[in-house]
């Protein structure tokens, strides 16, 4: 980053499932403390505090998702820092990890802590207030029976016509992706998936079937960062924050942030602009401060598969394909998690985790600070690993890309 | 027995034209850059076009447009949605001649094309001791 450099020296999680006797704070607790561990620093060293807020205020724990900081700072002890509390839906634990090294990188604070638990909801995702007049969550819902899963599945069969994807690809993703999830001891489901299985589950929204589609889980994730000259203190292998932000949508994008109930797509403007923003900002950092090539450099990619659509339009996005070409790398093999030329998704993805929405961006940074240092365990992927990209997809246009490398 | 006819009201007024043989999506269009919203905004939406409230008005839809693409929910989503009797429904996005995209329920499920023609119809979600309650839907005319 700008002004001084970043590391991430530690980083937790409580594993992802449902945990009905455990609160939010508790499970972002369990996550803190691995991230002490693995920086061997103590709770009194943090001086920032980013913390970030689920969306179910009304179905949830209330005040522990508006004000997640202030519950979980409460849980751990009060130190007195600053704390913030930021809710950017999916894109919410990299944005605290955003503001986590803002904090560092401005040179006003040495040590910060991105943090986020959340017990998502469950089945598919409804408005949170009854307010007919100005909550267009509740308009878009009551009036269209418009669910999440009903906007993929149109954008899934609009991509079926234009580029030729088959049924037999978007099965594919979920057998690949579930390989991998298997070797994760963070993950929720551990089923290696076949084809024939996928293809035999029950339709959704048409043409997505139940296995194509990610469920939603409990979970938290904790990351520690500090300025890259210090970081050595703490650990031998720091991971340098080459880039990370959250992205927001362009007038005109073709495509519709989740909640929306019109588009108003102008030519030239393309689909998924949160994203193409969230990564052009991400590899103009690193760019600029670090000389990388990107989308060249990028050796492991942990995208966001809410559904099997979105873990081909994210290879477009992050690698700039061409119309089909996400299509012909998954049938050749080539985003295999483990030992695809590029892999993708080595942690499992949303497939095998089910999206812990406000900590997901957290899971998705720690599997691949894991992959550089060649922690990953099982699910170590074959090849050598210098750059890695964590990439999240959200609800209501939030997004965020976050590029890390070696710093030993 | 009373076989009096229930009111049919929309469900949120001032979506749609509504009471009308030829229901129409209400839409807001600002007058200086032409920028289409819906649900009506007070402001236009185009970042480069200024905020005042005078820009804006109100407008109804063309009745036709052709579907983007569509989608069956099978399952039956949660509260608050209400759908009765409750039976699974197609669902899908429609471009508009105004240059805007909008979702909406399909009068069907099978039978349905991407590109076909649809114009906008009222279609009914649930009833109550008093009232029908309507939303609009798409219904296919090709
Ligand atoms: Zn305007």
């Amino acid at each position: 980053m700008k002004n001084r450099e970043v590391a991430i020296i530690g980083c937790g999680l409580h594993p992802w499932g449902r945990f009905p006797e455990k609160s939010q704070p508790e499970l972002a607790v369990e996550a803190i403390n691995m991230a002490l561990e693995k920086a061997n620093m103590d709770w009194r060293e943090i001086e920032f505090i980013a913390a970030g807020s689920p969306l179910w205020v009304y179905d949830g724990e209330g005040v522990n998702n508006c004000l997640s900081g202030t519950a979980i700072e409460r849980q751990m002890g009060n130190i007195g820092v600053p704390v913030v509390s930021t809710a950017n839906a999916c894109a919410t634990g990299t944005a605290t990890l955003m503001v986590a090294c803002m904090a560092v990188a401005s040179g006003e604070f040495d040590v910060a802590i991105a943090v986020a638990a959340d017990k998502s909801a469950m089945g598919f995702f409804r408005p949170q207030s009854r307010n007919s007049r100005y909550d267009p969550d509740y308009q878009r819902f009551v009036m269209t029976g418009y669910t999440n899963p009903t906007y993929w599945g149109v954008e899934t069969k609009r991509r079926m016509e234009e580029v030729g994807t088959t049924e037999e690809d978007l099965a594919l993703i979920k057998v690949l992706v579930s390989k991998a999830g298997a070797k994760n001891p963070y993950a929720r489901y551990k089923k290696v998936f076949t084809m024939e299985e996928v293809l035999n589950s029950p339709m959704v929204c048409d043409p997505l079937r139940l296995y194509e589609i990610c469920s939603t889980s409990d979970g938290a994730g904790a990351v520690i960062v500090t300025s890259l000259d210090k970081a050595k203190k703490y650990t031998d292998k720091p991971v340098i924050v080459e880039g990370v932000t959250i992205g927001t949508g362009s007038f005109g994008d073709q495509s519709l942030p989740l909640y929306m109930l019109s588009a108003f797509p102008r030519p030239g403007v393309p689909t998924l602009t949160e994203s193409r923003n969230a990564i052009a900002r991400t590899y103009k950092m690193a760019r600029e401060q670090y000389n990388r090539r990107c989308p060249e450099d990028i050796d492991v990619i942990e995208l966001p598969d809410n559904t099997s659509w979105h873990y081909l339009v994210y290879l477009d996005c992050i690698l700039d394909l061409k119309p089909g070409e996400a299509e012909e790398m998954i049938r050749r093999g080539d985003t295999d998690p483990i030992d695809g030329k590029i892999p993708v998704c080595p942690s499992g993805g949303l497939a095998s985790c089910g999206e812990s929405v406000a900590a997901q961006g957290l899971y998705q940074v720690k599997s691949a600070v894991d992959q550089l240092k060649g922690e990953a365990g099982e699910s170590q992927v074959k090849k050598d690993v210098k750059v890695a990209l964590a990439q999240t997809y959200g609800y209501a246009g939030n997004n965020a890309a976050c590029l890390l490398s070696r710093g030993w | 027995m009373n076989t009096k006819e229930k009111n049919k009201v929309p469900l949120i007024e001032d979506m749609f034209k509504w009471p009308s043989d030829e229901p129409r999506i209400i839409a807001s269009r600002c007058k200086k850059c032409g920028t289409v919203s819906f649900p009506k905004l007070t402001f236009c939406q185009n970042p480069s076009c200024e905020k005042k409230r005078e820009n804006i008005e109100v407008i109804e839809l063309s009745n036709k447009g052709k579907l983007y693409s569509y989608t069956v929910q099978r399952y039956k989503p949660p509260e608050p949605f209400r759908y009765e009797p409750y039976k699974p429904y197609g669902i899908g996005m429609v471009d508009f001649p105004e240059g805007i995209r909008i979702w909406g329920m399909i009068t069907r499920m099978d039978n349905l094309k991407i590109g076909m023609n649809v114009k906008t119809t009222a279609g009914k979600l649930y009833e109550d001791e008093e009232n029908e309650y309507l939303t609009w839907m798409w219904e296919p005319v090709d």
